[in-house]
């Protein structure tokens, strides 16, 4: 019963961090910028200026006494609506979904934002949850290892992986990892592995022609299981293995040494030491009786990693050439399409703030000791 | 006499600590090797203007320009140019700039940047903490919930809008760094504070009439402050590779800028035909982060007495 209050508390929070972020990434976009950069994703090339003024107006950007677009546009006295005015219109226009026509070279004024977010986004997710995957699959065991041959060989190798991967910049391992998997080893004339995109299809281990699919739900792997193309599915998922292990790389690290911490300081405990001396096996006591307690602690930085993949996503998907949000998000800031910014921040805000609150939610469930 | 007797004994006493960490730092060869890496990075830094004219970045030597006349490594690559003339020791740039001029031209920039950024988070991060903890109540509430809005965003993003906005300069880099990094200080004085409030020479401060700003700066915090450096330290390196990577991804103000990162970006465009060009930037901000990670980790070992063996 107390943790639905604790929850509910936590859930009013999360809306007032929300709310707080929304007003902060408003003030820096549209406080610091002139008001006509407001206008860009509204209004279309051929709108002469009585219609740009009339957009300025059902904005809320341009007050209605304002004579001309010219006078709106050189900030005259009475023609600007105050920040806070246009903040309130700008939130009921964003929660109603109207993001107005994104600024991208190419397809500018022909797509919304909104589409051109959510088309992208699911490359980006399953970057990032691939990354998790590999951070978690590789991290956890690393972590064991060292605590358990504490000061051994396995110990300080895994000491050294770890060091490497938080102190590596991730778009130089990307970029080694491409002169590797792509000049030096080479098959049949190819590298082994693709370079770039979403989609290879010239490395050794890829499909040359996968075919086309279906889309159902706009992430490219369920979508190639749905169509029943597994050569799509393959070279997709060949194409994830180098962009996600360097996302991964730097979270290894992390994690590695959180669950070498938390595992040595939990083998150190009288219940560990009984486990031992009633003859149990050290298997048995590192996996069931320790490693239980251990991770705990673990549990609680995946709403940071969660936060680090997301913004780390960004440098990867420049390496490595990959078509999410975060490569667009680069093209986005060429061309100052702010809309397309702030919905990129905002939506990675509520991601990691419901992250957030499941990870504590789980925590008062793993840890009975945990009360609210 | 007394009282002079016991400061003689506190002051050995806190002789003999220091001198007993002095032995365990000699003692730990991690710490030693991270001691060595960051000083001399540190002093490469200073030494930069001797070294390298500092204006060196801005010059282009036409017909210099993806050469690798060092025969040492041998790339492997079909169209390694070799330009003749001098030698270049680690190749040339698009520009015909030599890497390693322009690598030791670029770490006092990146050197600095970060320690602004990390200096100024962790007075920012004491002082907000510090108070937050020690007044409670509506201020810590206000200062933790305003944490929480900087940390739901990752740093870089936030600093992309930043960089966007303001526009792409040195100054703003640094700001748009600090600002998606003070929160963690922030959070970790409050969490020392809160313990140290609870001790008994507190109480007595307290019971002697001592103001609450008094008790926080001059006795709670110098208490408390060392988890802060240590953190300080290991940040270090993370600052120089978000700064790094925020000028890899474009958000530079100049194309030829050197900065470790920048000097990377270049090389990506040339990744398969000069691979150096990526290969000893990153290399070098590698062995820098590695030295102030090794140096933090040891630091930690050293004071952390749980630790010691």
């Amino acid at each position: 019963m107390k943790l639905i209050v604790y929850a509910i508390r936590r859930l009013l929070l999360m809306v007032l961090v929300l709310f707080g972020l929304s007003i902060l990434i408003f003030y820096l976009t549209r406080g610091l910028l002139p008001p006509n950069f407001a206008l860009a994703p509204y209004v279309t090339p051929r709108m002469d200026d009585a219609a740009r003024l009339s957009i300025a107006r059902s904005l809320d950007v341009a007050t209605s006494s304002c004579p001309s677009y010219t006078a709106f546009v050189d900030q005259q006295a009475g023609c600007i609506v105050p920040l806070w005015g246009q903040y309130f219109k700008w939130l009921t226009n964003v929660l109603s979904g109207n993001w107005g026509y994104t600024l991208l070279p190419g397809i500018a004024g022909t797509d919304s934002t909104l589409h051109v977010f959510f088309s992208r986004f699911p490359y980006t997710v399953e970057l990032a949850l691939t990354g998790a995957f590999l951070a978690i699959a590789i991290g956890i065991p690393l972590g064991i290892v060292s605590a358990t041959h504490n000061n051994r060989l396995p110990d300080h190798v895994a000491r050294i992986f770890s060091l490497g991967g938080y102190s590596v910049p991730q778009f130089w391992f990307g970029a080694i990892l491409q002169i590797v998997f792509v000049l030096y080893i080479r098959v049949n004339g190819v590298g082994l592995l693709p370079a770039s995109g979403a989609l290879s299809t010239t490395c050794t281990i890829c499909f040359a022609d996968p075919g086309t699919i279906g889309t159902f739900t706009g992430f490219p792997i369920i979508d190639a299981l749905a169509s029943g193309n597994i050569p799509y599915f393959w070279d997709a998922l060949v194409a994830l293995i180098l962009p996600a292990l360097t996302l991964a790389i730097t979270s290894i690290g992390a994690l590695s040494r959180i669950v070498r911490s938390s595992m040595m300081e939990a083998l150190r405990q009288d219940y560990i030491i009984l486990a031992q001396s009633k003859g149990l096996k050290d298997r048995l006591v590192v996996y069931k009786h320790a490693l239980r307690n251990a991770l705990l602690p673990a549990v609680t930085v995946a709403g940071l990693l969660t936060a680090y993949l997301l913004g780390g996503v960004v440098v990867i998907e420049i390496v490595f050439s990959w078509p999410g949000v975060g490569n667009t998000a680069l093209v986005a800031a060429e061309v100052l399409d702010i809309n397309f910014l702030e919905l990129y921040v905002l939506v990675t805000a509520v991601i990691i703030v419901a992250i957030n609150l499941g990870v504590d939610i789980l925590y008062a469930k793993l840890d009975p000791r945990v009360t609210y | 006499m007394a009282e002079e007797a016991r400061n003689r004994n506190s002051r050995t006493g806190r002789w003999a600590d220091v001198r007993y960490m002095l032995h365990l730092f000699r003692q730990n060869p991690i710490v030693l090797a991270g001691a060595v890496i960051s000083a001399a990075s540190v002093i490469i830094a200073l030494m930069s203007g001797l070294l390298v004219s500092s204006t060196y970045w801005n010059h282009i030597t036409p017909g210099a320009s993806l050469c690798w006349n060092n025969q040492l490594i041998d790339w492997h690559i079909a169209n390694v140019f070799n330009c003749g003339g001098p030698v270049y020791p680690l190749g040339t740039d698009l520009y015909g700039r030599g890497l390693l001029q322009m690598i030791i031209v670029a770490i006092p920039v990146d050197l600095q940047i970060a320690f602004e950024v990390v200096a100024s988070a962790m007075i920012i991060g004491t002082v907000l903490g510090g108070v937050a903890a020690y007044m409670g109540g509506v201020v810590d509430e206000i200062i933790l919930r305003a944490t929480d809005i900087f940390l739901a965003v990752p740093g870089i993003l936030l600093a992309i809008v930043l960089l966007v906005v303001l526009g792409r300069t040195i100054p703003v880099l640094t700001t748009a760094v600090l600002i998606t990094w003070w929160p963690f200080y922030v959070r970790l004085a409050r969490s020392q504070v809160l313990s140290e409030k609870e001790k008994l020479y507190v109480e007595r401060l307290k019971a002697t009439g001592a103001s609450g700003p008094r008790i926080l700066f001059r006795h709670i915090i110098p208490n408390t402050i060392y988890p802060i450096l240590i953190q300080g330290t290991l940040d270090i390196g993370a600052v120089i590779l978000t700064v790094s990577a925020l000028m890899f991804i474009g958000l530079t103000p100049d194309p030829k800028y050197p900065e470790l990162g920048n000097l990377a970006k270049q090389g990506i465009q040339y990744i398969f035909t000069a691979p150096w060009m990526i290969l000893f930037p990153g290399l070098t901000l590698l062995i820098i982060s590695v030295g102030f990670n090794l140096l933090g980790d040891g630091i930690r070992d050293v004071f952390d007495p749980r630790l010691r063996r």
